[in-house]
């Protein structure tokens, strides 16, 4: 085997300008592949962890026909026993209580529809991150001031508002009245989606509860759980000792999150595929002209006694050689750029307001999985064997007279 | 009794279009400690024996006999290992593994019958001496004259301790000097180590230094001339 091994190696090396072409091509091809998939990998894991740790959090509670027509009147029912429950279950790392409702907001300039979320700021901000989000003004933690409002910047800035201006919210109450309030603005906040930014304003959950009915009342509960995985279960949970409302995971609240997730598998599967096809072809090409030019050679061996499966795994082994030397070093590369990018991210600054449109950073952190690696690293050598293969059994059928 | 022999062998080309007759019915045997040349001119069949004698090629009928084994009959497999254990071969072209040192090439037939690193040095060693290439063991074949190379070829031939050694037009590339040379040595082996040597060739000088001649016409023997003893058998 020794023997075979050296003889392959050397033969890689007979024709170096050839040999090192392809070497670069694996390199290059994997590198880019590995940096592209693990790029790809980052940007839907930040938007989705975004989307769960900003907002959605893993797991939500409604009443059971709230997010399909949204009446203000569908609020959440036992919630002290409900609240308890999320209290006292240690899958919980921490919950907030909501209160929503669709409103027209009235300013000097002009009339626009939004969605009003009322937040309970102290559980929200250990519930959620969207607090960092605020990038001037103050948190609806603030004291002193009645009804704070935070509105988006590119609310604030269609509507020609600024800080310490004042907004009317019309909507109707639970008992199907309409009622309007004016409430205070104290920060604006930025988040990955303008979209987002343009139609959704915060307040305090007790100040939109007090408007929408005399006594409180909770349209969601928002639930972060120490692991993601243990959302089905704690939902199966809370549904079976909560008839009347509906837990769903984040899965179930955002189909597309989901979808996302699929999506890049999806994509991990199909750049690894052309990346595959182009690596198959590469060695087919370089091995049959190696053959080609050495079926005298082979003759020869075979001729003084080297076995058909010998000549065989010679074939095979300077394949696979010839491919782990370039996927050896493209690998290495790969991890060193997404290990350099991982930390300083990779700025797609140029496409930011295209990328802030659809709700995705510009700035995106490479993620690739142990396992991720591991797999391409597998289906390398499997291509390579497998494209090693038609060159492999040609050569066995040499005749030894050539 | 003899090292090799053949039967009523008959090789025919392209049976079913335009049939050529590469050997007609030949029954020739060879004796241990041979120095014998098969000669002729071009397309009279003497590689085709040649061929057949090393098991490289099947005939059309008849049987080629190796130490009283009937080795037409052998499958692919059996009859490579058959060649690597019994027979050594030297090439016009010298088909030395261009990858491979002068020691590695002679070596390398070792290995393929699994001897032990040592015993495949020891031996690669002396016989790269014999043939005068104690000083170039880590010449690669490209770093080596038509001469030497052949000579590696020789003794990689020998590396396995086959029963006979086939030479197909070992001197056609080489100048005189070494021709002269290998044949020097290959003669001394015979007359020394009790080699077998069956070379085909057209050239005068390996005749005249031939024991035993063996003429063929047409892919039939013409001739078989003995002009010297042949060594102990």
């Amino acid at each position: 085997m020794k023997m075979i091994l050296t003889i392959a190696w050397r033969n890689i090396w007979r024709h170096p300008g050839r040999s090192g072409v392809l070497i670069a091509a694996i390199i290059a091809g994997l590198w880019a592949g590995v940096v592209t998939v693990g790029t790809m990998n980052g940007l839907l894991h930040q938007r989705v962890n975004y989307l769960i740790e900003s907002e959605i959090t893993h797991l939500q509670v409604h009443h059971p026909e709230f997010l399909t027509e949204r009446r203000p009147a569908d609020t959440l029912s036992s919630t002290a026993a409900l609240f308890r429950f999320l209290d006292e279950d240690s899958r919980v790392q921490a919950w907030a209580p909501r209160v929503l409702a669709d409103a027209m907001l009235q300013s000097p300039v002009k009339t626009s529809g939004v969605r009003v979320r009322g937040l309970d700021p102290q559980r929200e901000i250990n519930t959620t991150t969207f607090h960092e989000r605020v990038t001037e003004g103050s948190y609806l933690n603030t004291e002193g001031i009645r009804n704070p409002v935070l509105l988006g910047e590119a609310l604030l800035e269609q509507h020609r508002l600024r800080i310490g201006n004042r907004i009317v919210l019309t909507f109707e109450t639970a008992e199907g009245e309409l009622t309007s309030a004016a409430f205070n603005i104290v920060g604006q906040f930025r988040s990955a989606s303008t979209e987002y930014d343009e139609t959704t304003v915060l307040v305090r959950a007790s100040d939109l509860a007090r408007h929408l009915s005399e006594v409180p009342l909770y349209h969601e509960a928002g639930v972060l759980l120490y692991d993601i995985d243990d959302a089905p279960a704690l939902a199966e949970a809370l549904n079976a000792a909560f008839p009347e409302i509906r837990a769903q995971t984040w899965t179930e609240i955002s189909p597309e999150l989901s979808t996302l997730v699929q999506l890049g598998g999806l994509m991990l599967y199909i750049v690894t595929m052309i990346i595959m096809l182009a690596l198959a072809f590469g060695i087919l090409n370089t091995m049959l002209m190696a053959l080609f030019e050495r079926m005298r050679e082979i003759g020869m061996l075979l001729s003084i006694g080297m076995s058909r499966v010998r000549i065989f795994m010679m074939i095979v082994l300077e394949a696979v050689l010839l491919t782990l030397t370039g996927a050896a070093a493209g690998f290495a590369l790969a991890l060193l750029s997404i290990r350099h990018f991982s930390a300083s991210g990779i700025n797609f600054e140029m496409f930011a307001e295209g990328t802030a449109e659809l709700g995705w950073d510009h700035l995106v952190f490479p993620i690739l999985s142990t396992g991720e690696f591991v797999s391409i690293g597998l289906i390398v050598i499997f291509v390579t064997l497998l494209a090693s293969l038609y060159p492999a059994i040609k050569a066995t059928k040499t005749s030894v007279i050539q | 009794m003899s090292i090799v022999k053949t039967s009523s062998l008959s090789k025919i080309y392209n049976p079913d279009t335009v049939p050529v007759h590469a050997l007609k019915d030949v029954s020739v045997s060879f004796e241990k400690g041979e120095f014998t040349t098969i000669v002729g001119p071009s397309g009279s069949g003497k590689t085709t024996l040649l061929n057949m004698l090393g098991g490289l090629d099947k005939p059309t009928s008849g049987t080629v006999e190796v130490d009283g084994n009937n080795i037409t009959g052998m499958k692919d497999s059996a009859l490579i290992d058959f060649r690597l254990q019994n027979i050594g071969f030297v090439f016009q072209h010298y088909n030395l593994i261009p990858v491979f040192t002068a020691l590695e090439n002679v070596s390398f037939i070792m290995l393929l019958r699994n001897r032990s690193k040592a015993e495949m040095d020891e031996r690669a060693k002396a016989l790269l001496e014999a043939v005068g290439l104690g000083d170039r063991f880590d010449a690669r074949p490209k770093q080596l004259s038509g001469g030497q190379q052949q000579r590696v070829a020789v003794a990689r031939a020998l590396a396995s301790g086959p029963k006979f050694i086939l030479a197909d037009e070992p001197t056609a590339n080489l100048d005189s000097a070494s021709a002269m040379n290998l044949l020097d040595i290959m003669e001394k082996m015979n007359r020394e180590q009790n080699i077998t040597f069956i070379f085909s060739t057209h050239d005068q000088r390996v005749i005249d230094r031939a024991r035993r001649v063996v003429t063929m016409v047409d892919g039939a023997i013409h001739s078989d001339e003995r002009v010297g003893e042949a060594v102990n058998g």
